[in-house]
Formats: C-alpha cells, structure tokens, sequence
C-alpha cells in the first residue's frame, strides 16, 4: 500500500546537508497498522509527510497503492490527498468552526451537495462517539475529544489510508488507550491502512501489526511486533522495549548467576499467549527428571496479547536438561544465556 | 472675539460629518487594497503557501516604502496624484486620497499579522485534506484570522482617525481641522475641548465597536 525505496529527505542547513530521512525502505501493507518509533529529531515526521508530499522527496522512489505521487499533476495530487486522511499531535482543528462544521471541511472542498455532507457528518460523528458534541466549538472539547474530532475529518472522505503523527503524544494514558481503540476500529471495520509514528512504545505496543525504529533518519530495525519485542537487535530498539518491559537480566542476578559458575545451565524463555510458560515449565518437571528454577520473569501485554519471558536455571543431568529444553521449545522460544553475555 | 459654543454646534455637526466621511471612506478602500495585499504578502513569503520570492519582495519593499513616509508629508508631496484621481486638490475627497495611500499598507501589514497567526498546522492539515491554494485562502486563512483582523482593522481605523486630522491640511475638513483653526489658532478653548472630547468618543465607540464584532466573530 504504501512502498519507500531507498527514499531520502535532504534539507540544506546552512550549508551543510541534513538527512531527515535517510535511505528509508520500508513497505506498508494493505489493511495493516504500521508503526514508526524513534526518538525526537529522528525524521519521523518528515517520513510520514512524505507519504503525501507535503514533503517532496530528495532520493528515491516512494509509491503508494502503486502510484508515484511525484509524477501527477497538482489537481491529480489533491484528488489522491483526499484518500489519505492525517491526524496530528495538536489536532489542528479550524477554532472558528463547530465540530460539525469541521468533519465537513475536507467534503466541502470537494463540492459534496450539502445533503449527502449532512448525513456523512452524522454517520462518521456517530462512529467517533461525538454525535451530541456536533454544535460545539473545538476549544470547549477535551483533548481526547479534539482527536475524535480529527479522526472523524480524516475519515470523512473515506480514505484507504491514514497517517497518524504522534496523534496521541499530548493525550494522558487513559484518552491515548481510547484513541488507540478507536483507531483500531478505524482499521477493522473500514479496513484503512495506518501509519503512525510515536515515541512511545506503549503505543505501538498497544495497536501496531510492525514496527520500524528510526534512528537519525534511518530505519535501524523493523520487524513484527512480536519480533522486535523478544529480540531486539539493536541498542536503541532495546531502550525501547525496555521503556515497556525489562528485557536485560537484573545485574544482580546476572552476577549470581557468575557466582554460581558455568556449570549451570540458565534459559530465557519468551511465550506468548497460550503458549503461556507456566503450564510448560511445570510440565517440564514432571516428565523430566529437571527442576526449573525461575530467577527473573516479566509479562506484558502486545495487542491485548499477553507476551513475556522468563529467566529460568535448570537443575538436573545435562542429557535430561537437553531433552526437556527440546520438549519444551515446541511451544515457547528458548535461549541459553551465558553468564558473561547477560 | 467669543464664539458661542452652542451658536457654533451646527459647524461640529459639519466637522463630525467630514470626520466620519473620510474615515469611512477612507477605511473601506484601504481595506480593499489592504486585505488582497496582506495575503498576498502572506502566501507568497517563504514556505507560504504560493511561495514567490520576486513578488513578496517586491509588495513587502513597496509596503515599507510608503509606511516609511509621514503622513504629514505624504499629504502634500502627492498632491500631483491626489487631483488626478479625484480632480481637486483640496476638499474633503482630496483628503481621502493620502488617507488611503497612508493606511492601506498599514492595513496589508496589520492584516498579514492576523494571518501569521493561523497556526501553520491548519494550514498544513488543509493541504492534506486536498484543498486549493484559494480555498485554504477563503476557508481557513481568513474565516480563522478574522476575528483577529477585525481588532487590527479598529486598530487601523483609529489610526485613520488621528490622520483625518491632519487633512484639513489640504482643506478636507473634519473635527481635527476645526480644533486646530479655531480651537488653536484662534485660541476659542472650549471648542477646541468639545472637538477633542467628540473625537475621544469616536475613538471610543470605535474600539467597542470593534472588540464585540471580533468577540462574535470568534463564534459566529
Ligand atoms: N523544514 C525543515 N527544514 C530543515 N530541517 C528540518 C525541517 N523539518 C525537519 N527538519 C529536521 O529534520 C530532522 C527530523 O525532524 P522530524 O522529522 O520532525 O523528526 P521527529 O518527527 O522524529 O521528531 C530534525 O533534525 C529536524 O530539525
Ligand atoms: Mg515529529
């Protein structure tokens, strides 16, 4: 749906050049929520502006739903720009007008009769939770109602795609959690593609299919979910889960684990879901002749998904301990970790 | 010599009317040339939404050129230009020529501010939504600047008011050339009080005018 090929963003600053987006491929899939995290000055911004050039790329070819929106024509380009809808952080919401007056704003310019405006105003009010608001004016609306309200004017125009830049970063946790719900609705019953960019990992964790970290421009590392949660690879994408979940041995287990010497054998076990590790870890002792003993653990939750690991010694003959790690690796991710290595 | 202030009040009448005329004629079609240039200079500025340097140069040199002049001598060094357009040099549509010339790059200036305003984020989100450099214009620019360009243009007109004053100058007339002729250089006292006191409610009546009308307009 939407595909960066090696697409670059470069500004001139005095003199020098700055890379906001930096070589990024990436390839969003139809009907998928994508998110982009990265801390701030990363380009994540810029990235999803590009998207529908409101910043006009440097390098690189960027295409969405097939098209390359460099090639048309500007009255070719806002017809496009009308089948992808964009929320922001500040809402910018047009103060001067009602609720009402702004979900209508994007079917006005399009010279939609004002018949058909009416009752699509009311049906996509009524789908965003604000049907009695539609009178009022946006500085009398709460935050997490500014956003519906946002929302309700990307989706007037029915469009494939939604951008979503840092939409809930000045929302408390409470509205973002609602926002968060509501744009998972967005996805699942008009089946709209999203990309939204944050840096809070509680929120790509919440509603995001993949995710891309950003790092000066780049894409570091970008995966599934469920990937980048059990195994990041690199340091920034480790702060990063660990903002939501602690995912390095505790030193000072780590260190009694040393005490202890190599002999022993420790495994971090990542289960998801009903792979939940209990129920297989008790197993474990029961048809093996091992005794698991656990050292450290953390459970989350990843799309209403419970996730977690454990960090477990297991006590036993090394052929018994093998066997078991075998059994038990059918249902749950199994890494040794060596005392060194944490 | 003691003028009667009350034998004397049809003469104010007069004045107030010649006040009012030039002022409001003078405001309308400032405002005219004011409004399109303020925008103008507002979309064509860098990163504007018609980015044009050549002609925001331009416009914003030839604005700064004519606020650099005082009005004072403004008034007489277009006297040329003032028969021209209006077929006489002096009378009270002689006065409004200057006027205009004088307030509508403060009203382009004034009006710019008001839209610089506008968040650039609903400028931006416009944009997104596929809107027409004009529609952004008439749809967001201005229905979300106007309640602010109304106080500026109470600004303006108070200005006007203060600079009709000095019209009599080219015999346009008006409560501030009544003042200054009989009031100063004929030392009649309370008719140069009552003309300042007239023009103090002007102003007055002006700004309220202007605060409830921008008020509304924050809700219209
Ligand atoms: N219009 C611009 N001109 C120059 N530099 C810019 C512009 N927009 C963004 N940048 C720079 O690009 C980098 C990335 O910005 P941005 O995309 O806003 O990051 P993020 O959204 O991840 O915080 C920053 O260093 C920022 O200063
Ligand atoms: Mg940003």
């Amino acid at each position: 749906m939407i595909e960066f090929e090696g697409v670059s963003k470069i500004y001139e600053h005095n003199g020098n050049e700055l890379r906001a987006v930096d070589q990024v491929d990436l390839s969003v899939n139809k009907g998928e929520i994508f998110g982009v995290i990265g801390y701030s000055g990363a380009g994540k911004s810029t990235l999803v502006r590009l998207v529908n050039l409101l910043e006009y790329p440097s390098e690189g070819r960027l295409l969405v739903d097939g098209e390359d929106l460099t090639q048309l024509s500007k009255p070719e380009l806002r017809k496009v720009r009308k089948r992808i809808g964009m929320i922001f952080q500040h809402f910018n919401l047009l103060e001067s007008k009602t609720v009402r007056h702004n979900v209508a704003f994007p079917l006005a310019i399009s010279g939609v009769p004002k018949k058909d405006i009416d009752a699509r105003v009311e049906e996509i009010l009524e789908f965003v939770g604000l049907s009695d608001k539609a009178r009022q004016y946006p500085d009398q609306l709460s935050g997490g109602q500014k956003q519906r309200v946002g929302i309700a004017r990307a989706l007037a125009t029915s469009p494939d795609i939604l951008l979503c830049d840092e939409a809930t970063s000045a929302l408390d946790p409470e509205t973002t959690k609602s926002i968060l719900k509501l744009l998972r609705r967005v996805r699942d019953e008009y089946n709209i593609t999203i990309l939204m960019i944050t840096h809070e990992m509680n929120v790509v964790r919440e509603v995001c299919d993949r995710i891309a970290v950003m790092e000066h421009g780049r894409v570091i590392e970008q995966g599934s979910i469920f990937d980048l949660f059990s195994q990041p690879e690199h340091p920034t994408t480790k702060n990063f889960v660990r903002t939501v979940m602690e995912n390095e041995i505790p030193a000072s287990i780590l260190e009694g684990i040393e005490n202890r010497g190599a002999s022993r054998h420790i495994y971090r076990v990542t289960f998801v879901n009903e792979s939940a590790g209990q129920p297989v870890l008790s197993g474990v002792s029961k048809s093996f002749e091992v005794e698991v003993n656990v050292l450290f653990g953390q459970i989350t939750e990843l799309q209403g998904i419970p996730f977690g690991h454990l960090v477990v010694e297991l006590q036993g003959e090394d052929k018994e301990i093998v066997r078991a790690i075998d059994s038990i690796q059918r249902s749950v991710t199994v890494q040794e970790v060596k005392a060194h290595a944490g | 010599m003691q003028v009667n202030l009350m034998d004397f009040w049809p003469r104010i009448l007069e004045a107030t009317n010649q006040t009012l005329l030039m002022v409001g004629i003078s405001l309308l079609a400032a405002t005219l040339i004011g409004l399109p240039l303020g925008i103008a200079l507002v979309v064509t500025k860098d990163g504007g939404l018609l980015e044009n340097k050549p002609i925001f140069n331009a416009l914003s040199s030839v604005v700064n050129f004519f606020r650099s002049i005082p009005f004072i001598i403004l008034l007489v060094a277009i006297l040329p230009i003032t028969r021209f357009i209006v077929g006489s040099s002096i009378g009270t549509a002689a006065a409004v020529v200057p006027l205009v010339i004088f307030s509508a790059p403060y009203i382009a200036r004034l009006v710019e501010s008001s839209l610089l305003e506008v968040k650039s984020g609903v400028i931006e989100a416009a944009e997104a939504m596929g809107a027409t450099p004009w529609q952004i214009i008439a749809r967001v620019y201005i229905p979300e600047a106007l309640s602010s360009i109304v106080l500026n243009l109470t600004i303006a007109t108070i200005g006007l008011v203060g600079a009709s004053a000095m019209a009599g100058f080219v015999g346009g007339g008006g409560l501030g050339d009544l003042a200054i002729s009989y009031g100063y250089q004929r030392f009649e006292t309370d008719i140069m009080i009552a003309t300042v006191l007239l023009l103090v409610v002007i102003v007055q009546i002006t700004q309220t005018i202007g605060n409830v009308v921008s008020k509304k307009i924050r809700r219209q």
